[in-house]
């Protein structure tokens, strides 16, 4: 190493930057080279004093800004966490709707398949096993068919043709059908709150019959007619709840 | 639930790990913008960065670094804007500013008869000195020297070559030590200006 490659090595040098090869190299020279190491020495020097002063000289972090720079990053923390918050909950709101409003497709698609079988079983007119017009008859002849009782509701102004038993899908159901004023059908099963259905009638279509359903306890009742919708619910306001639904079969016209 | 303590142990980890540097950060900003009030400022608005892209940052490297860079990086891209100091980013303007600033007078004498610094030097000076240097060469000075970092980790902050660092960290120190020296010898003259005032003040009561 000449003196000219020295300077060049001189910073790396003194900053503790060169591998242990060329630093011996360096060492090597400024063990012969008094000029080399006279200025060696007072850059080492100089480097010190400056790094020092420099260092020294240098305020500490006020403690306001670093209680100011902390708070920051706390309250950004917070509105971060808050907003994931917001929006986790906003998922969760949108999945919970999403859910409900799936459910709540499934359960009306679900009553639909039921208004559909019982719709098409009424039209078949299958051929009916009791022949009388009293709800007592009736009920008596269904004791012990079927694993629930069956209650047959006292329709006013609506006289019983007979019943047998049916299905509604696979449910075995009750079967009464009425021939005046209007001929209708109604089905009565029990069913393990399949149906969506509460006890206030609800009015669904299907093969050209409007069908009106409503539950009492673990009994769905669903009643097929072809009468208009609008007839149907002016002449359908039982009280929920009630276990007997009244009535009043005749069109909208005659009535009152 | 889990989310959130994750977001909170990540907050004490992220404190934890700026606390010791902030001192350093102050320090640095203090140079780089030469005003208590920016320095603050860029104080505040790196931390805040690093915070934001704490994700980020890959863990069990180099956080003091990684911090640093964050620093000039806020400092060249806001804070240069409002000081009126030019970016040196044009090879040919960067070429004349440094053909200014180290004239081969100013080299050769810086080279040649090195002087012993004077101990005592006064740290305002020093800093004083640091402040004067144009601004690429004042950020490597501040890094080695101020904060004793290595060119490697320069090279890393200042995405530049570790030959670069070197070369500016070369001619940065030969200016800031001409300067000294010219100051020491300016306080020199004042002071014999002063003792020969003196005299002559006494020559002239005795003459009185």
């Amino acid at each position: 190493m000449n003196c000219r490659e020295l300077k060049t090595a001189q910073t790396p040098y003194l900053d503790g930057e060169l591998i242990a090869e060329a630093r011996q190299d360096v060492e090597a020279h400024l063990a012969t080279c008094p000029a080399c190491a006279k200025r060696v020495e007072i850059e080492r020097h100089n480097l010190t004093v400056i790094k020092q002063a420099s260092q020294d000289g240098s305020p500490k972090a006020p403690q306001t800004l670093r209680s100011r720079v902390f708070d920051s990053v706390r309250q950004d923390d917070t509105r971060r966490r808050r907003v994931r918050a917001i929006k986790l909950s906003a998922a969760a709101a949108g999945l919970t709707l999403a859910v409900v409003a799936a459910n709540h497709q499934y359960r009306a698609f679900q009553r639909s398949l039921f208004e559909r079988d019982a719709a098409l079983r009424h039209a078949r007119q299958f051929p009916l096993e009791i022949q009388k017009p009293h709800a007592q008859d009736i009920e008596r002849w269904f004791g012990g068919k079927l694993d629930y009782p069956v209650n047959v509701p006292r329709f006013v102004n609506a006289t019983a043709a007979g019943a047998r038993l049916l299905q509604v899908r696979d449910k075995p159901a009750a079967y009464i059908r009425y021939d005046a004023p209007r001929p209708m059908g109604l089905f009565v099963y029990g069913d393990d709150h399949e149906v969506d259905v509460g006890a206030e009638p609800a009015v669904g279509s299907s093969n050209g019959f409007n069908v009106v359903s409503w539950r009492n306890g673990d009994v769905v009742y669903q009643l097929v007619t072809d009468l208009e919708e609008q007839d149907i619910r002016e002449l359908l306001p039982p009280p929920p709840g009630a276990t007997t639904p009244v009535l009043d079969v005749r069109p909208a016209a005659l009535q009152r | 639930m889990l989310g959130f303590s994750r977001t909170n142990q990540s907050r004490a980890d992220f404190e934890a790990l700026v606390s010791p540097w902030l001192d350093g950060l102050y320090a640095a900003a203090l140079r780089l913008t030469r005003n208590e009030r920016n320095a603050e400022d860029l104080v505040q608005d790196t931390v805040m960065r690093a915070w934001r892209f704490f994700e980020k940052f890959e863990k069990g490297t180099n956080f003091r670094a990684w911090l640093f860079k964050i620093l000039t990086n806020t400092f060249i891209n806001s804070y240069r804007r409002n000081t009126r100091e030019k970016s040196l980013q044009d090879e040919s303007e960067r070429q004349s500013v440094e053909a200014q600033f180290f004239s081969p007078d100013t080299t050769e004498q810086a080279a040649n008869p090195e002087e012993y610094l004077l101990d005592r030097v006064m740290r305002e000076d020093v800093l004083k000195a640091i402040d004067g240097l144009p601004i690429d060469f004042r950020m490597v000075v501040i890094l080695a020297d101020l904060q004793e970092f290595s060119y490697k980790e320069i090279a890393e902050v200042l995405d530049i070559p570790v030959g670069t660092v070197m070369s500016r960290l070369f001619r940065g120190r030969k200016a800031l030590q001409k300067t000294l020296v010219d100051a020491e010898r300016q306080g020199c003259a004042a002071q014999a200006a002063e003792a020969i005032d003196l005299n002559a003040w006494r020559e002239r009561k005795k003459l009185g």
